[in-house]
């Protein structure tokens, strides 16, 4: 099977026609979640809010203040998981990496509580720089862990380094939530993973470095294509594959970092929207990439727009909705198609 | 002096030299669950919980234990409470140190009576970790704060404490005093209307009154508190969007000062200020399920009456 192989998914003449469908299903679920939510607002009031904005119109601040920020974060977060979770299987040949399983989320999660609770920290624009240092610390580790041995960093040992290392900061982030009310009852919200509550400071901090991510990502498609057909493979068409490898855990350090930074740990997207491109496009990462960039906030924002509406006047957060609609998405993916041919 | 009355003098005297032993009193008391606790002393070493402390520590019995829900810092309760010397064996919800505990040799354990749960503070793990040390007892939380600070006062007095003593005497007639304020700052603005909220970054909580007992008193004293219609079967809040928060627009904003964060919290998001209140600055604590003694709730009522007699009642709706 060669890179670019047609043999899954979408004839090539197709794959254009489908990424041009996805963009305008992105553009459609944008709209929507301007649109939706849990207060019902006038399209002619969404409108004046964009054309003459009048801070003293409660819809139009909803508009402005909540909705677009929002709307924003979750185009991007969403972007950067799906990306994240695609470059990570490819690099690690593992189809259930995903930045939960690379110690990402629970680097981010540890430095975050130790935020609230030895620096007082209290708000989410805070956690955000937090969040990536403990991502960055988190993933170096896994990666100076898995290189050990002549052999450097290997598929299997930086799914068995990551998970050694989510098992050791996961039960020290429990130690300390166990013994710290006030912190649990600060981060629970945080760590379910939200779109509430995003501010366009927290959109601002984060966004310069996942578009940065999403570019460097997008120029790894090459080396991934490489490291499909294995190590010795890819050596022998000159890839350089320690330093592809180095190269794709930064792009998903800043990715996954900069997503969990702004919204919390989400789980499952950044883990199902790969295997669902690959549907469409085949084992080929120049598609598999840009697909996974589109189709993973069109789900994300999907997932926030059900849980605004659902549980009236409240909202549910939108980590339940994908946790809730993910896994069993996941399970009927799985027995559908074989995830281990990566 | 003959054998006999020698054998009879020190006889008597034998029994003089014993005091509080064998003809000591039994100590019993009737408390919150129903029960009727029996010692066959006057308690002395008394485990109590974070809320039972903070009862009664002002009214002069100072326990040997506390049992906090948190960390002892972050415990409002006891917030300004003189604790040196007083054990903390516990700092997490449903946790209680038993070797902490059984070094104490306590001969009590109070805590409050939680009706709707059927439990003691601490819940199943605590009360089962603490009850082979000592019998536990306590009153029921209820519908008053006041209610609850006189149970205490019966279980002090009990106990052994002297409620004329000057500065518990002050403390009771503070709050008097406090209530009286507010009594009067209330019935100059019939028309004020009040809402309690605890604000998350995912949503904002507003309160049920018949959810807490302070949020009770204060009906009772006459402000008018609006009531949230609560979706779900159990709870007292009812969860507002972000985006719904002008759902209720009332003239005063009281805001769970349990951690001072709730507010911070409130005040950082955009929505904030579309209640009314809120953006006229109309916002005040809300001392929520903390009170349990005079000092405290005399503090907290003066700060609700100044926010009262502040307000512009044309606010809300």
């Amino acid at each position: 099977m060669s890179p670019g192989g047609t043999s899954a998914g979408l004839p090539p003449a197709a794959r254009a026609g489908g990424f041009v469908l996805l963009a305008v299903a992105l553009v459609v679920v944008l709209a929507l979640s301007i649109t939706v939510g849990a207060r019902p607002i006038a399209l002619s009031d969404i409108w004046n809010a964009v054309t003459a904005f009048d801070p003293t119109q409660t819809n139009h601040k909803i508009i402005l203040d909540l909705r677009l920020p929002r709307t924003l974060v979750g185009l991007l977060v969403g972007a950067a998981l799906g990306l994240s979770g695609a470059i990570l299987q490819g690099a690690t040949r593992n189809p259930l990496a995903d930045p939960g399983i690379l110690g990402i989320n629970a680097g981010a999660t540890l430095c975050v509580v130790l935020g609230i609770s030895v620096f007082g920290v209290t708000q989410l624009s805070g956690y955000v720089w937090l969040a990536f240092l403990g991502a960055g610390a988190a993933m170096l580790v896994v990666y100076l862990v898995a290189s050990l041995g002549r052999e450097g960093a290997t598929p299997v040992k930086l799914a068995l380094a990551g998970a050694a290392v989510t098992a050791a900061l996961t039960s020290v982030t429990s130690a300390i939530l166990i013994t710290n009310v006030q912190t649990l009852d600060q981060i629970r919200f945080w760590q379910v993973g939200a779109l509430t509550g995003r501010t366009t400071d927290i959109l601002m901090q984060v966004a310069p470095f996942i578009l940065a991510g999403i570019v460097l990502a997008l120029l790894t498609s090459r080396i991934l294509d490489g490291l499909a057909l294995g190590d010795d493979v890819a050596r022998g068409l000159g890839l350089k594959v320690q330093r592809g490898r180095a190269m794709v855990g930064f792009a998903a350090v800043i990715l996954a970092g900069a997503a969990t930074a702004a919204a919390g740990p989400i789980a499952f997207v950044g883990l199902t929207v790969p295997h669902l491109a690959r549907a469409f496009t085949g084992p080929n990462y120049r598609w598999i990439l840009p697909y996974s960039m589109l189709l993973a906030p069109i789900l994300l924002l999907g997932a926030d727009i059900v849980g605004r509406i659902i549980v009236p006047p409240g909202e549910l957060q939108v980590g339940i909705v994908t946790a809730a609609l993910g896994a069993p998405f996941f399970i009927a993916l799985v027995r559908r198609r074989k995830l281990a041919e990566l | 002096m003959s054998l006999k009355t020698l054998a009879a003098t020190a006889f008597a005297t034998l029994l003089l030299s014993v005091p509080g032993a064998a003809f000591a009193e039994a100590w019993t008391y009737a408390d919150g669950s129903g029960t009727t606790v029996t010692v066959n002393h006057v308690p002395t070493r008394i485990i109590a919980s974070q809320d039972a402390a903070a009862g009664l520590i002002p009214l002069g019995i100072r326990p040997v234990g506390i049992y906090a829900d948190s960390a002892i810092a972050d415990a409002k309760a006891l917030e300004g409470l003189d604790l040196t010397g007083i054990e903390i064996i516990g700092e997490a919800w449903g946790e209680v140190s038993i070797e902490k505990a059984a070094a104490l040799k306590p001969d009590l354990i109070v805590g409050e009576w939680w009706p709707l749960d059927n439990t003691w503070s601490g819940g199943a793990d605590v009360v089962n970790a603490l009850k082979p040390l000592a019998p536990i007892t306590g009153p029921k939380q209820g519908a008053s704060i006041v209610t609850l600070i006189e149970d205490y006062e019966k279980l002090a007095a009990s106990l052994g404490a002297d409620l004329a003593a000057p500065e518990v005497a002050a403390d009771k007639a503070a709050f008097e005093t406090a209530r009286d304020k507010f009594k009067a700052a209330v019935a100059t603005k019939p028309d004020l209307s009040a809402l309690a909220v605890w604000a998350g970054t995912d949503a904002l909580y507003v309160a049920a009154t018949e959810g807490s007992s302070e949020l009770m008193d204060f009906a009772s004293w006459g402000l008018k508190l609006i009531d949230p219609v609560i979706a779900d079967d159990r709870g007292y809040w009812e969860t507002l969007s972000w985006e719904n928060i002008d759902k209720y627009q009332p003239d005063l904003i009281l805001v769970d000062n349990r951690s001072k964060i709730t507010m911070e919290t409130a005040k950082a998001q955009a929505t904030w200020t579309t209640l009314r209140a809120a953006a006229a600055g109309q916002v005040t604590d809300w001392p929520a399920f903390w009170l349990r003694n005079y000092a405290a709730y005399a503090t907290e009522l003066d700060k609700l009456s100044a926010a009262i007699a502040a307000a512009d009642v044309s606010i809300g709706d």
